[in-house]
């Protein structure tokens, strides 16, 4: 099952590590020595025995095409929650509006990694928190069961916690891929839809199936340079922020 | 309550330094924003001839029902109201709104909004976090511009906790408080400062800056962590995904540029992206729960969430001077909005000093002396000096520190440069935004109201789609028969075609007297009390719609029962506009307000209509109906004519209810509005319609 060396060379060096992955330890495997494209079932782990199955969905953020309009937020607790209250989202967006486009926390979006170590499922005292078979393995809050002891926002290696602390019921939640989306018409989950995908009006969020490739400071990701949109918008479309040369001169909606 | 209210409004007084409550509830008929506004503005300022700078004026900061919520282009627009200093020669009752996130903090702090009184006797700012409300002073902050103060209130909120969740009271957050602040323009009482919010989000219009500044409130700061309830959840999502097909975020994988028609399906980023150097990275920026974010982040950051008119005031001179727009206007941009200037008043202001400068008349050593040096005209240096001089009312900003129509008439040039049109001043002090001569909707709109209307839901498919398409030779997406017929499906209650009817004859009709009151209704309404942006709604013509349909008259009432849970027609809704609109006439009549004093200037009336008393017009092509046939005809050249304006006032005063004589509201027409007690106010001052 273990049919991946994950540790890998190239990743682990160009990453830093935050301290509190390296107190929480695991084994020698950070979360940032992840390499994308693996479809990874699970892990062997030499000093640990908790171990789950990997996710089966990711969400995704292009922090090139995000506009800060926190439609995302917005949806994700009208959708879950029945209101409209970013506090209560569960996918979180920090703007500096001053900040420069490309500059690195100019706009930041804070999703849910779908941790192949969850160390907030490890950190649950009564299993509340989860890796949901029912669901494609999302790490998920099970309400009935969550006491509210915040364990689990505590031990998210993620600053801040993808975790949120629901005031209202004293309990923890997350993302869910919109398993548990009461006031969504469309079914959600890993093999529906996401809500904060379907509202995003830049297109800056996909689900994919497969692990993104990723850092501590987020995944890397380029939904720009896809179907020609973007570059019809007059937007940038390269890795660096610059414009493909041949797209800002045939595209007639540009400057 | 019903949903997406709060049921409270926040009442700070500022002489007392103290806080209560309002309830909402009593105006919630009103629906939000402007109505509440205008509602509670007429309970609580006894004596509405007051000065905008007395401290007994009241400023309303209204969030809507829709605020915080997911109503694409409808969650983050936040209303300004009170007696603002710019219009000239009276003070007026004004508004202007304001976009960014600040409503939406209001609203999760469990406010439906915030009403400021009285003057503080030293520079404060109000922090307020959920329920807990505290005027602070404002050492330290004072004299920071509008991005340092908005900086340094972050850093003093988030209190060293800047990206983990922070707790606020019982709830936490993520983010950085909203603050709504002035530049050095507020602080000096500016007439022509505006109040800003993040970057470039901007009340400009109306002197609200100066407002503040004369409370002596630097900064409105606002952090909530609450929820906005919404009657039917699902509903809402359904009618947000519904509403992306009028969308263009709801045709990425077949995208192509289409030409002007929605403002609805407009592009993101359109209205900053192609004022900037083409070759500068940038992604699209934009307000709160928007479907479209039509502004801008930029790799340099200057100038970021700035649009159109935040460019207008200089963008020409740029080019003129480098051959292309280049880092210049977006430091210039930038500036504009760090002193905190209407950028109206500051494109005005520069147009004119140019004419006189093309005259001979100002210039070093001149009639009117100035250190400005033309032939900097285009740097971002030249706009900084003279924003510079504007903000601290030195040189030609001694004048100008008042807007251009105080200006002028401290000059003694307003008769003569209104005349020939070098200070383009359309009415009321405000400066031309459209053209009164052509795109009259406009122009009466404004001429009837207390300001530039900047409403623009007439003026992509009257003006801008037909007049650039015919710089190209080419037609409209939207074509003038299927305007008018559009228009005639949508205009409810008055459904009439020839109300798109902008000929020499059309645009005094009866028709036309409709059009703009149903312009003034639905603003009042479904703009500025249900905070819809102007920058998406009203939907009329959408390339995306069925046969070109837009959503206007389904789209509003069906967010608004998602929201709210009351099943309130199209109809209904437009009632409570004219209420509001009635109600905002019966002040400015307390206020002076007299046929006799609507009037445009001189230029109007005079000279026929041209490019250039703006930095951005093209020649005027607009609808009109002849020989039975309707099509897109040049309207250049036209002058209005005073008799038939009078005679078009009329008709508008009589299809209101008004009388034709003085324009005051008749008692019948305020009493079928259930504004009896407006009718004895406006009776025991000797201003009733007779």
């Amino acid at each position: 099952m273990a049919d991946n060396d994950i540790k890998t060379g190239e990743e682990a060096q160009a990453n830093e590590y935050s301290r509190r992955q390296f107190l929480i330890g695991a084994g020698g495997v950070g979360i940032g020595a992840l390499a994308g494209g693996f479809l990874v079932k699970s892990f062997f782990l030499p000093e640990k025995v908790f171990a789950v199955p990997a996710a089966e969905g990711y969400l995704v953020v292009d922090t090139k095409k995000c506009a800060g309009c926190a439609s995302c937020m917005l949806a994700c607790s009208l959708t879950h929650n029945g209101v409209g209250d970013i506090a209560l989202s569960r996918i979180q967006v920090q703007n500096n509006v001053f900040g420069g486009f490309g500059a690195p926390e100019s706009i930041v979006q804070e999703q849910c990694r779908q941790c192949p170590h969850p160390y907030c499922a490890e950190a649950c005292p009564t299993g509340a928190m989860h890796a949901d078979a029912s669901n494609g393995y999302t790490r998920t809050v099970d309400q009935a069961k969550c006491i509210g002891c915040e364990r689990c926002i505590e031990a998210c290696p993620f600053t801040p916690s993808r975790v949120q602390w629901n005031p209202k019921k004293r309990k923890a939640q997350k993302c869910d891929l919109c398993k548990d989306t009461p006031f969504m018409t469309e079914e959600g989950g890993v093999g529906g839809q996401q809500a904060c995908v379907a509202v995003c009006p830049t297109h800056a969020i996909s689900f994919v199936t497969d692990i993104p490739v990723q850092n501590d400071s987020g995944y890397q990701v380029n939904l720009r340079d896809v179907n020609g949109a973007w570059a019809l918008l007059g937007m940038p479309t390269q890795d660096d922020g610059s414009y493909a040369p041949a797209a800002s001169a045939a595209a007639p909606g540009a400057h | 309550m019903a949903g997406g209210y709060t049921g409270k409004i926040l009442r700070i007084d500022l002489t007392n330094k103290s806080v209560s409550t309002l309830d909402s509830e009593k105006y919630q008929e009103y629906g939000g924003g402007h109505g509440m506004g205008s509602a509670i503005f007429w309970d609580l300022c006894e004596d509405k001839t007051i000065s905008a700078f007395d401290p007994k004026n009241v400023i309303t900061i209204m969030a809507s029902p829709f605020s915080g919520t997911l109503v694409p282009a409808a969650s983050g627009r936040t209303e300004v109201q009170g007696i603002g200093p710019q219009a000239w020669p009276t003070e007026l009752f004004t508004r202007s709104n304001f976009g960014g996130r600040f409503c939406g903090h209001m609203k999760w702090a469990g406010w439906d909004g915030i009403v400021v009184e009285g003057a503080s006797d030293e520079p404060v700012w109000v922090d307020i976090r959920n329920g807990e409300v505290e005027i602070k002073s404002a050492e330290g902050l004072w004299g920071l511009d509008a991005v340092e103060v908005q900086e340094e209130i972050w850093r003093i909120v988030q209190n060293g906790v800047e990206k983990e969740w922070r707790e606020v009271g019982q709830g936490r957050t993520t983010q950085r408080p909203a603050v709504l602040t002035i530049g050095k323009a507020g602080e000096t009482k500016s007439r022509a400062a505006a109040l800003i919010h993040d970057a470039g989000n901007g009340a400009g219009q109306g002197g609200f800056g100066g407002v503040f500044g004369a409370k002596n409130l630097k900064a409105i700061s606002v952090l909530g962590t609450g929820a906005v309830e919404i009657a039917d959840p699902k509903a809402l999502m359904d009618a947000r995904i519904w509403s992306m097909d009028y969308a263009v975020a709801g045709h990425y994988d077949e995208y192509q540029p289409l030409g002007m028609g929605s403002m609805f399906g407009g592009a993101p980023a359109s209205g900053a992206a192609g004022y900037a150097p083409a070759d500068q990275p940038k992604s699209p920026m934009g307000c709160l729960g928007c479907h479209k974010n039509c502004r801008a982040r930029f790799q340099s950051g200057a100038s970021n969430g700035s649009s159109c008119v935040d460019y207008f005031f200089y963008h020409v001179y740029d080019q003129a001077a480098h051959g292309s727009y280049t880092q210049h206007i977006l430091d210039a941009t930038e500036a504009l909005q760090r002193y905190g200037i209407n950028s109206y008043q500051a494109e005005a202001a520069l147009i004119w000093l140019n004419n006189l400068h093309k005259a001979g008349i100002l210039g070093p050593g001149l009639e009117i002396d100035t250190k400005l040096d033309f032939t900097k005209l285009g740097t971002a240096d030249f706009a900084k000096q003279f924003l510079d001089m504007m903000a601290n009312g030195y040189d030609v900003g001694e004048a100008l520190h008042e807007g251009v129509a105080y200006a002028a008439e401290k000059w003694g040039r307003y008769e003569e440069d209104t005349k020939t049109g070098i200070l383009p001043i359309q009415v009321h002090g405000y400066v031309q935004h459209y053209d009164a001569r052509t795109e009259v909707e406009w122009g009466y709109g404004s001429l009837v109201g207390d300001r530039d209307i900047n409403e623009h839901d007439f003026n992509t498919l009257v003006f801008w789609a037909p007049s650039v398409a015919n710089l190209f030779g080419a037609q409209p997406a939207c074509s003038a028969d299927q305007l008018a017929e559009i228009m005639a499906e949508k205009l409810t209650p008055y459904n009439d075609p020839m109300m798109m009817d902008y000929s020499d004859e059309g645009i005094y009709s009866e028709s036309m007297a409709k059009l703009v009151a149903w312009h003034r209704h639905y603003t009042r309404y479904y703009k500025q009390s249900l905070a819809m942006c102007d920058w998406a709604w009203g939907d009329f013509f959408n390339e995306y719609g069925p046969e070109g349909r837009g959503m206007t008259g389904e789209g509003e009432p069906r967010f608004f029962k998602a929201v709210t849970g009351i099943d309130q027609s199209f109809e209904e809704g437009m009632e409570i506009g004219r209420k509001i609109w009635n109600l905002d006439r019966a002040i400015w009549i307390l206020q002076g307000r007299h046929r006799d004093a609507e009037v445009f200037t001189d230029y109007n009336y005079e000279l026929g209509a041209v490019p250039g008393y703006t930095t951005y017009e093209v020649p005027y092509v607009v609808p009109m109906h002849k020989d039975g046939k309707w099509s897109y005809e040049s309207a250049v050249g036209r002058v209005l004519d005073r008799d038939k304006v009078e005679d078009w006032k009329t008709k508008f005063y009589t299809l209101e209810g008004w009388d034709p004589a003085t324009g005051w509201p008749k008692r019948e027409t305020l009493e079928e509005l259930g504004l009896g007690h407006v009718a004895d106010e406006l009776e025991a001052a000797g201003k009733l319609g007779a």
